[in-house]
């Protein structure tokens, strides 16, 4: 019996999207793109920094450039804290590194395993290579990696930016599909790496033209036993955006947590106001 | 600026459990620690370790949950770090008296660091191929939630040593914003050939094989990397006002939480302190306790050379002069560093240190490092009046957590 406990009211917690770059890498081109000079109007990254880290990582990290680059004014690094939400990173150095233990013993594990290849590694190194002082977390790093990175993403604002953060970059990384592996840990094909930068801030802070990223949840009590929930791509949640972005979009487009949580990306009001205005 | 948390409703923890390499019971975990026993000893860490490590503190039993517990199914073939986080989690629910199936919203944070790259690595030691083949499946954070029967929200969240410390955060985050009514928050880690063999390959693990309890010695002037541990806690969180109108034990409130980044090394702590003690001085102010109101402090001091002393300059800067009076040790001298599930363990350790009333010790610490001028507790546990404890926690990639639990 809990009697005590608050009627479930349904909730919605909001934050907005300042800018978002979605970046897509097929393996063979992650290798060039770990030392590319960043692109026009982006930070610097430190040198050689991400010749240990993994291709989630790589991918991460220029979709943080690019979006970067879309700020109406420079945003402080040191006021940003990470989300990131990858989904299986690590797996091909893990492979390799397997591989190698197997015959050469102990002496091969490469030390970079544990800071390149654990779920907080995407994180750790935005953070680093930004130079930001806001907390950074991995989150997930299964299949609902985008429902998790956004939930929790929200969660912090929600809860009061904690100090000094003005803005939360959000990263969610995967593969297009999985890539099979040799007994070596080398790639089968072309497998596609890919992620999605998203810098977000509180909705009080944001122009009434940014889109917004909305959890809602419902009334009443939570499904005993959820249904599973079709795998959200990526490609087309940063579609949603983009169509919010531009005003496009009057309807919104949701990803669905299993537990009961509802995110929805939405235009910003003024955006819904002007394109409402050009329809009619 | 500091983060101004926005319930004004105390969360308090209401049930525990842990597992780990001084016992799996709350009183027994308290009275090793209180004795300075170590868990640290010899291990055969298997053919493909061994050439590296051979000392670690293990976990020696996992109890199974109580018969007639429905997460008690099927133990015994669960990998083991399912096994640690299930027996922990399980026995938390199970202390806190909250029926999972009675309607209340119970959600789940679990910290931990690197579950599919141990997963992978059990499933290849054991001749799988899941590392080349690479199903996406549901993480360890869902099988356990299908288990406990917690319909909530349910997260893995990684933040190195940090990682249990920052599931509790996030745990607390959850109640204050009404998104569920209580969540259990922790985490564990295991031993594994590959983590003890990466550890060792970047020089962070001590090497006084000759002498596996004396290992493991924060702050002291001769130590020479840390030790290895494995197992972790978890906690039931809710508000006060629920936990009171329902009868449930309160074991300690979850008073404050600070977290920063030093954003400067993926591996090395900053050695200028400066965002390690903004991590501490934000959890004082959440907590709304000044530094001279803290009654001991848990050191994260894992034993590396570098760490340590930073850690040390972060407690003084951010403590000012109370640091000269304030003990502080690291009970990793004796359950080792239970990496992803250190944070967790440590607040536990303090809540074992509000419970006795004294401050346990740093064992091993026979001549403390002049880099590191603190109010040591070596060797023998120091009885005090202990109402506030802290506990640090700081982890790769520069991840810096503060947690500060009041008596309850």
């Amino acid at each position: 019996m809990i009697a005590h406990l608050r009627p479930h009211r349904p909730r919605r917690a909001a934050c907005a999207i300042q800018a978002h770059a979605y970046v897509e890498a097929a393996f063979s081109r992650i290798a060039a793109l770990r030392d590319e000079p960043p692109p026009t109007g982006a930070p610097s990254l430190p040198t050689r920094f991400l010749r240990h880290a993994d291709e989630q990582t790589v991918v991460a990290v220029r979709a943080v450039l690019e979006a970067s680059t879309l700020l109406p004014e420079p945003v402080a690094a040191a006021r940003c804290g990470v989300v990131a939400a990858p989904c299986q990173a690590g797996r091909i150095a893990t492979a390799r590194s397997l591989a190698l233990l197997q015959t050469g013993g102990a002496v091969t594990v490469s030390p970079h395993i544990v800071p390149q290849c654990s779920l907080h590694s995407v994180a750790g190194a935005v953070s680093v290579a930004f130079g930001m002082h806001g907390p950074h977390v991995g989150i997930g790093g299964g299949p609902d990696a985008l429902s998790e990175g956004l939930f929790t993403a929200l969660s912090l604002i929600d809860s009061g930016m904690p100090d000094p953060c003005d803005a939360v970059w959000l990263l969610v990384s995967d593969w297009e599909s999985e890539p099979e592996l040799d007994s070596h840990g080398e790639p089968l094909g072309e497998p596609v790496c890919r992620a999605l930068a998203m810098l977000l801030a509180p909705e009080a802070a944001a122009a009434g033209t940014e889109p917004r990223i909305a959890l809602v949840t419902p009334a009443g009590q939570w499904p005993a036993d959820p249904p599973d929930e079709p795998d959200v791509d990526l490609a087309a949640f940063a579609r949603a955006i983009d169509m919010c972005r531009s005003g496009m979009a009057l309807a919104s487009w949701a990803v669905n947590c299993p537990w009961g949580g509802r995110v929805r990306v939405e235009a910003g009001t003024e955006s819904l106001v002007s394109s409402r205005r050009e329809a009619a | 600026m500091t983060r101004t948390r926005q319930a004004d409703e105390p969360v308090v923890i209401t049930g525990l459990g842990a597992v780990s390499p001084l016992g799996s019971s709350f009183d027994g975990i308290a009275d090793a620690l209180l004795a300075g026993r170590s868990g640290v000893r010899a291990i055969d860490p298997g053919p493909h370790a061994r050439e590296a490590v051979q000392f670690a503190a293990p976990v020696a039993d996992i109890p199974a949950p109580a018969d007639g517990d429905p997460a008690a199914g099927g133990f015994p073939q669960l990998d083991r770090l399912e096994r640690l986080c299930l027996s922990a989690a399980a026995t938390a629910v199970a202390d806190s008296g909250l029926d999972a199936e009675c309607g209340a919203r119970i959600g789940i944070a679990l910290g931990v660091g690197a579950e599919h790259l141990k997963s992978w690595e059990l499933d290849f030691l054991a001749g799988g191929d899941g590392v080349f083949v690479g199903r996406r499946q549901p993480t360890l954070v869902h099988r356990l939630a299908r288990r406990l029967k917690l319909r909530g929200p349910a997260l893995t969240v990684a933040a190195a040593c940090a990682s249990s410390g920052y599931a509790m955060a996030l745990g607390r985050a959850w109640i204050d914003a009404g998104w569920v009514d209580a969540c259990v928050v922790g985490g564990c880690d295991i031993l594994s050939p590959t983590s003890l063999a990466a550890f060792y390959n970047l020089r962070a693990l001590s090497r006084r094989s000759d002498d596996p309890a004396k290992a493991s010695r924060p702050f002291d002037g001769a130590r020479d990397g840390f030790v290895m541990g494995e197992g972790g806690a978890f906690f039931m969180l809710e508000r006060r006002c629920d936990a009171v109108q329902r009868g449930g034990r309160i074991r300690g409130e979850l008073a404050g939480i600070g977290m920063s980044s030093d954003g400067v090394h993926m591996v090395i702590p900053s050695t200028e302190s400066v965002h390690a003690a903004r991590a501490i001085s934000d959890a004082l102010a959440d907590a709304g306790v000044m530094p001279d109101e803290v009654d001991y402090i848990n050191a994260h001091a894992a034993g590396t050379p570098v760490g340590d002393v930073a850690e040390a300059g972060a407690i003084r800067r951010a403590f000012g002069a109370a640091a000269d009076s304030i003990p502080v040790s690291s009970t990793k001298s004796m359950s080792g560093h239970m990496i992803s599930g250190a944070a967790a363990f440590e607040a536990l350790a303090c809540l074992a240190a509000i419970d006795r009333q004294a401050a346990p010790p740093t064992i091993n610490l026979d001549h403390p490092d002049p880099q590191c001028p603190l109010d040591h507790v070596p060797h023998a546990c120091r009885p005090r009046r202990i109402r506030v404890a802290a506990s640090n926690s700081f982890g790769f990639g520069g991840s810096n957590l503060c947690l500060v639990l009041k008596a309850a």
